[in-house]
């Protein structure tokens, strides 16, 4: 009966671990949004009440607003450039048996691997010495990097699972390869184009390891914003603001989840 | 019109012209900056701009020094810490996730995905509040009387151990669950039906099918802990340092880029050793456990 004790022990041990890691990963979220809803001048937590004024002064705040303009646009081209590059490489790796694929595929993916850090210093060095030191052009170049892995990891999941016979009677039928690819492949792929646009677009936006070298202008993405902020300052208006990160992040998850599910966009 | 169907995997150009725009990027904007470092690492004297020559001397001020040595020690320990942390606590959340039944699983992917894509910032900043001096953790040791005025619960290595480990538990819960989805369950039911207890099937059948899963992740979060700048920056404060914030410090304050740039190649050169070591090891001992019975 020892061995039965133990097995039951064993159980409510990884309940125990199981609900304490939830908990966890939801905790410092929760804690941001609700620390934002203070009325007061201090960051504490509880709150001693709750209101919606340091949103407002994150909204009457260029640094913050500007930050946040620039991730957006930032997010949204890296997401469309790397989904179309990631889509032709993707469709190629899935679809073409050739010496060196697994070696093209493990190159697509490897950005993934790479200290951020050193990559960091490489990328910052070579831009200045190409003449794009400083610009947006340079620091989408860096996140297109990082974004890439992501795109072709999702879309090469989703095209693994497609019905190729559906193209074939398609091209039965006479459909010119576009109108094949327009009307069949697409449309059957996009549930798996959501998810790597959602993962590359929150990639891009929360980004702050890489973002930090890549300055430009003196114009810096919100992550990096709030980096240097909190640095300096320790208030309720940079829980109001990371709150908004939440936000955009939680409707980018929910998205996806709703088109795809979400097990799809890891 | 007259549209011959054109089998695509016959068109040799086509596979260059789609490999070619992702392959460039990568060439160019991770290769090459990648290979600059590794050349910048060898200049003599504080600046990359101009400089000329070969020399080893970044790399010998950096062993000469017991304070980068110890930095990179530690840096070391915990990038351990921080996986083996994260393989205890992550194997039975992704364990179970593997075993639910999809409509119950969905939920809980959320909560596990969206720390993952949360900004790291924000999370890091979660933690700030909760561990601050008005956060929830002193309020509640104050209010369950176990400690008499709020305490420094910042700046010390357990709070940067706590916050890396919540940080990468997600990758390594991920990890974990993809490949338990592919082990059989059939598996475990002839192990139970033997007899086994539930402890044996774990150690004798899950943990050696679940390898490969646990090292991918062992990879992942050892790779990001050792590079890790932004948490012990601002949980770990001035007395925490660790190989990356070192690195971030030489490159962005002192702009010393060659002396930082032997940095980021000792930081992968160790990472990748222990990596090496880490596989060589695990995987030996997976597959003699696999051999004994």
């Amino acid at each position: 009966m020892s061995a039965d004790l133990r097995d039951r022990l064993f159980a409510a041990l990884g309940f125990l671990v199981r609900w304490t890691v939830y908990a966890s990963l939801l905790l410092p979220a929760a804690i941001v949004v609700a620390a934002s809803l203070t009325p007061g001048d201090i960051l504490r937590f509880p709150p001693p009440g709750i209101s919606l004024r340091w949103y407002r002064a994150v909204w009457e705040s260029d640094l913050f607003m500007n930050s946040l303009g620039l991730s957006f646009r930032l997010a949204a081209l890296a997401t469309l450039v790397s989904l179309v590059l990631g889509f032709a490489a993707a469709y190629a790796v899935d679809r073409y048996r050739f010496r060196g694929l697994g070696l093209v595929r493990s190159f697509l993916l490897s950005p993934l691997l790479v200290p951020t850090v050193v990559l960091g210093l490489g990328l910052m060095q070579f831009l200045v010495w190409i003449g794009l030191g400083q610009t947006f052009l340079g620091l989408l170049a860096g996140h297109l990097v990082i974004t890439l892995p992501y795109v072709v990891r999702t879309l090469s999941a989703s095209m693994v699972l497609f019905d190729r016979n559906l193209e074939q009677a398609a091209m039965s039928l006479r459909a010119p390869p576009l109108t094949v690819l327009r009307t069949i492949t697409l449309p059957l792929l996009f549930p798996g184009i959501i998810s790597a646009m959602v993962f590359a677009f929150v990639t891009s936006f929360g980004n702050v390891t890489l973002s930090v070298f890549l300055n430009y202008d003196g114009e810096v993405t919100l992550p990096v914003q709030v980096l240097s902020y909190v640095e300096q300052n320790y208030d309720p208006l940079v829980a109001a603001v990371s709150s908004v990160v939440i936000l955009v992040t939680v409707l980018a998850i929910f998205i996806a989840d709703r088109i795809s599910g979400a097990k799809s966009v890891i | 019109m007259s549209a011959v169907p054109i089998d695509v995997e016959s068109r040799p150009g086509a596979r260059l012209l789609l490999l070619l725009p992702a392959l460039a990027l990568l060439l160019l904007f991770l290769v090459v900056p990648m290979f600059s470092v590794f050349r910048t690492s060898f200049f003599p004297g504080t600046s990359s701009m101009g400089a000329t020559g070969f020399t080893l001397s970044q790399y010998a001020r950096f062993f000469s020094s017991t304070l980068y040595n110890s930095v990179l020690l530690e840096t070391v320990a915990y990038g351990i810490i921080v996986s083996v942390g994260c393989i205890v606590l992550g194997f039975p959340v992704g364990y179970s996730l593997a075993r639910m039944p999809p409509a119950k699983r969905r939920l809980r992917m959320i909560l596990i995905i969206v720390p993952l894509t949360l900004s790291l910032v924000v999370v890091v900043f979660g933690w700030m509040v909760l561990l601050g001096r008005q956060g929830l953790l002193n309020n509640l040791l104050l209010a369950l009387g176990l400690i008499e005025a709020p305490r420094q619960l910042l700046f010390n290595r357990a709070a940067v151990l706590v916050v890396l480990i919540q940080q990468f538990l997600p990758f390594m819960i991920l990890s974990i669950m993809n490949v338990v989805l592919q082990i059989d369950p059939v598996l475990e039911h002839a192990s139970t039906s033997l007899r086994a207890t539930r402890l044996t099937t774990f150690r004798k059948v899950v943990v050696p099918l679940a390898a490969p899963g646990i090292v991918s992740g062992f990879t992942l979060v050892f790779v990001m802990t050792v590079s890790a700048f932004v948490t012990p920056r601002l949980i770990g404060g001035a007395r925490t340092q660790m190989l990356g914030g070192l690195i971030f410090d030489e490159v962005l304050t002192t702009m010393n880029w060659p002396f930082g740039a032997a940095m980021s190649f000792i930081l992968l050169a160790v990472g990748l050793g222990v990596l090496a070591l880490v596989n060589m090891l695990v995987v030996r001992r997976i597959t003699r456990g696999l051999h004994v019975r």
